[in-house]
């Protein structure tokens, strides 16, 4: 099969890099920044991908990160073609500790403009295995291979403040897998989120379970979640329930899509988002869900279903070609519907709504100065005043009463 | 923790913010801009400032855009502040003796509530005279009338109020459909607003009034003389209060065998009369009768004070205990007051407002009570009703030289129509607390509170016209 060369395109040439990988030459550059979640590398136009670089993933990948001959920094080559990248080191504060002795890198991992922090790393979905067949990634797939051990307040907001000392990202993305309770985990973060809203002035996104009532999003919008995401993963309901039979039999798909609608009418626009894991079923079902969400007011953001030695579940090669009209969708249909996604950029981990215009070739419609704003400090610290004052001015009353059962 | 989101748009969320501060802005912008007005004929520069300063507290007495106590701050710090009284004079207003007759009438108020008296003394009523369901109205209608003789008619109402609810439950009334329902709340509301006028101890608009007279003219009004002078008005009120009821409200239920249980097993619950009880009972009795009997020679604030030393001394009260009970909000208002009415009548301002305004529509005595009275009526529908005195005495009072009528007369004809406010939630807390049983609507009050308005107003000025000359009062 011949396949097309994306070099030209770097929207595209991101989402190939995503599924095929690339093998690294330099041994010390592999050594230094290739982890077992893959390396960050900055291809032209800025764009942010993290690429698995481990032997057995790349061994059938046409491209090869090398030393560029002559100068300075690294080339992207499959041999023919190729364009300067720059590998991103991993940041500095993963080496430090916390006062209690544990590393930052093993409680907080950085993906370009968000920092991913899990403070508890089971899964309750596990214990009964029913757990999600692709999960690996931020939850531990055994409850004891963390020691049962939750990283205290004091912990997080002390790897917060590495991150955002050595100005690694500016948002702060908590997240948290499935526990009993009809609070989704709201009621876990929440010390969490106050702590470090208290102390940082910077944006907390929370990847939740829905929870069982309302409630509970009005609540973690009022004590200040400034993103939330109810992922839902697959669109498709058959595959939902097969590929992630706790969520589907505990809180179940309309659960997830109407939580997700009332919290698009509490956060601010572009601020609620679901993952539809690209893969993990047909292209089209996954368009459906596509328009199903925008309808809602709700981000889609389509991370790539990446393989993995530790997970049960296997899919078919994907190719580039297949899924990249998946990603125009997503952008025409988020501009047509009017829904913000300038805030969910920079993410090495999946290709952005805001990636989509280059697949589309409508970079004319981008202002470099608007790109340059929300990429700045500034443009950050803007979104966090904006957001607080959204909050102050929406959030009417904190009563101090006895709640009604069930609720928060 | 229970949260709201308000969902509106959001540009409507800030129009909503904005007024407040654009609110502000303004009532600033216009207060400078008067006090840069030339200073009309007749007029000081002092009395300017003056007018300036009452008109400031008006509006923001009338709005409610800030507690009824910090707009008495306004008054306290910009009297001084303009230069209308030095600033030493203005803050020493602040002892006047209504001030600390209040403090003592809360102190007291908030003693006998606390020993459990009130509470006995209502519930043994009740069960004695309360058989029938007209019986069981008319005890709580006295009940909160008597009550409001000794006590401010707001505390009664909040104290009558978990009974009145438990025994509407007990006859399981529905709120908003039962008449019986309005009809108890209706009885605890204006019984309370009846009684309330009828003392000096019924509200802090007397005392209140008494502080600016005696501020202005050096004249007082006596406890006896007072409750004479009013006695008339309470009687016709309460009797044409209760047809008014009965007639809008006919009673719809056969018996109150389950309210009169509900009575009984309180007043059982509460055992027998503790020597605390019989204690402050004692010294409230002694109280009013030195208050009756030398109040105008020692002054009612010295008993007042002397009776609260007493409970402190006799360990008969906390003072943790009776910080719940004072409200020291309508204290710093009844300063800022004062110093108001002060500051109009040193300036020369009321005198002027009462020649420049008031003097086309009420050159006479009949004219000037009814103007007034209907003022301080309508006004305390809206507002506070010690705001409506600390707004109308002093341009009442400013009359006397005018008319011939003394300051006296012209004293009672604001403060007693002050306290009449039957018509809206928003004119007293007693009715407010009886709105939010859910019983009566805002209609309901309404619809007979206009009835009890025309009532009040009229009764009250044949009363000055007919009675009050043959008590002497003219």
């Amino acid at each position: 099969m011949i396949r097309k060369n994306y070099f030209k395109n770097p929207g595209a040439l991101k989402i190939d890099l995503m599924l095929r990988g690339a093998a690294i030459e330099d041994p010390v550059a592999k050594a230094r920044a290739c982890g077992a979640t893959g390396i960050d590398i900055l291809l032209p136009k800025k764009i942010l991908v993290n690429i698995p670089c481990e032997d057995w993933f790349t061994v059938r990948s046409p491209y090869v990160i090398k030393k560029s001959a002559g100068k300075k920094g690294y080339i992207l080559t499959n041999g023919s073609d190729s364009v300067p990248v720059s590998i991103l080191d991993r940041p500095e504060f993963y080496s430090r500790k916390t006062a209690t002795g544990v590393p930052f890198g093993d409680i907080a991992v950085t993906h370009g403009s968000y920092t991913v922090i899990t403070p508890d790393k089971r899964c309750g979905f596990f214990k009964s295995s029913a757990q999600c067949r692709y999960c690996a990634g931020n939850f531990s797939t055994d409850a004891a291979e963390n020691g049962g051990r939750v990283y205290t307040v004091e912990e997080v907001l002390e790897t917060v403040k590495a991150v955002l000392k050595e100005k690694a990202s500016g948002i702060i993305y908590l997240s948290i897998g499935f526990s009993d309770g009809d609070d989704g985990g709201i009621k876990f973060l929440e010390p969490y989120v106050k702590a470090i809203k208290s102390h940082f002035n910077c944006l907390v996104a929370v990847e939740a379970l829905p929870p069982a009532s309302n409630e509970w999003i009005d609540r973690a919008y009022a004590f200040g979640v400034d993103s939330i995401l109810y992922n839902l993963d697959i669109f498709d309901k058959e595959l939902f329930s097969v590929i992630c039979p706790g969520r589907a039999g505990l809180i179940g798909r309309q659960r997830t899509l109407d939580a997700l609608k009332y919290a698009a009418g509490i956060f601010a626009n572009g601020t609620v988002a679901s993952h539809l894991i690209v893969g993990l079923e047909p292209p089209g079902s996954t368009i459906m869900g596509i328009d199903f969400l925008t309808d809602s007011g709700v981000v889609p953001i389509l991370p790539i279903f990446r393989p993995s030695k530790d997970r049960p579940l296997d899919v078919t090669d994907l190719d580039a070609e297949v899924i990249i009209p998946v990603y125009r969708h997503l952008y025409k249909t988020l501009k047509k519907k009017g829904i913000n996604f300038n805030w969910v950029r920079d993410i090495s981990m999946v290709t952005t709504p805001v990636e989509g215009r280059y697949l589309l070739n409508d970079e004319k419609s981008s202002s470099p100065f608007l790109d340059n704003f929300y990429e700045s400090r500034l443009g950050m610290k803007t979104a966090w005043g904006l957001s607080a004052i959204r909050r102050r001015l929406r959030v009417k009353k904190i009563k101090k009463e006895d709640p009604p059962e069930g609720s928060p | 923790m229970r949260v709201e989101i308000d969902r509106r748009p959001i540009w409507v969320i800030l129009a909503g913010k904005a007024l407040r501060p654009v609110f502000f802005l303004l009532l600033a912008l216009g207060f400078i801009l008067f006090l840069q007005l030339p200073v009309p004929e007749g007029l000081g520069t002092g009395g300017m400032r003056a007018i300036a300063v009452f008109l400031l507290c008006l509006v923001l007495w009338v709005s409610n855009a800030v507690p009824v106590a910090i707009t008495g701050l306004f008054a306290i710090v910009l009297v001084p502040l303009l230069g209308v009284l030095p600033r030493g004079a203005t803050y020493s207003l602040f002892g006047n003796e209504a001030v600390f007759f209040i403090l003592g009438a809360f102190i007291l108020s908030g003693a006998v509530m606390q020993s459990g008296l009130s509470n006995r003394v209502a519930l043994r009523l009740m069960e004695k005279h309360g058989g029938s369901p007209k019986r069981l109205i008319i005890s709580i209608f006295l009940l909160a009338a008597a009550l409001s003789f000794v006590m401010s008619e707001h505390a009664v109402a909040a104290m009558l109020f978990p009974i009145v609810l438990e025994i509407s439950k007990s006859l399981k009334l529905r709120p908003g459909e039962s008449n019986y329902g309005k009809l108890l709340f209706f009885a605890l509301a204006w019984g309370s607003v009846i009684g309330g006028v009828g003392t000096f101890l019924g509200g802090a608009r007397v005392p209140l009034a008494m502080g600016i007279l005696k501020e202005t003219t050096g004249s007082t009004i006596g406890f006896l003389d007072y409750t004479v002078a009013v006695a008339p008005l309470v009687v016709v009120l309460l009797i044409v209060g209760y047809i008014v009821l009965t007639r809008f409200f006919p009673v719809d239920i056969d018996g109150v065998e389950n309210a009169h249980k509900v009575i009984v097993r309180r007043a059982r619950a509460l055992g027998k009369v503790r020597p605390r009880e019989y204690a402050v009972g004692l010294i409230l009795g002694i109280t009013i009768l030195l208050w009756i009997t030398i109040g105008k020679t020692v002054g009612l604030a010295a008993i007042a004070m002397l009776s609260v030393m007493a409970l402190f001394v006799l360990k008969l009260v906390k003072w943790r205990e009776i910080e719940e009970y004072v409200n020291w909000g309508i204290i710093l208002m009844y300063g800022g007051a004062i110093i108001l009415g002060t500051a109009l009548d040193r300036s020369g301002a009321a005198k002027w407002m009462v020649d420049a305004i008031m003097t086309q529509w009420a050159q006479t005595p009949i004219t000037v009570i009814a103007l007034f009275s209907l003022l301080a009526i309508l006004l305390t529908e809206s507002m506070s009703n010690a705001a409506v005195i600390a707004v109308l005495l002093p341009v009442s009072i400013g009359m006397a030289g005018r008319t011939n009528m003394s300051p006296e007369v012209l004293t009672y004809v604001v403060a007693i129509p002050a306290g009449l406010a039957f018509m809206l939630p928003m004119s007293t807390p007693a009715n407010a607390i009886a709105v939010s049983s859910d019983y009566i609507s805002v209609r309901d009050m309404a619809k007979g509170g206009v009835i009890m308005f025309l009532t009040s107003w009229v009764t009250f000025n044949l009363m000055a016209h007919f009675y009050w000359p043959l008590i002497g009062l003219r």
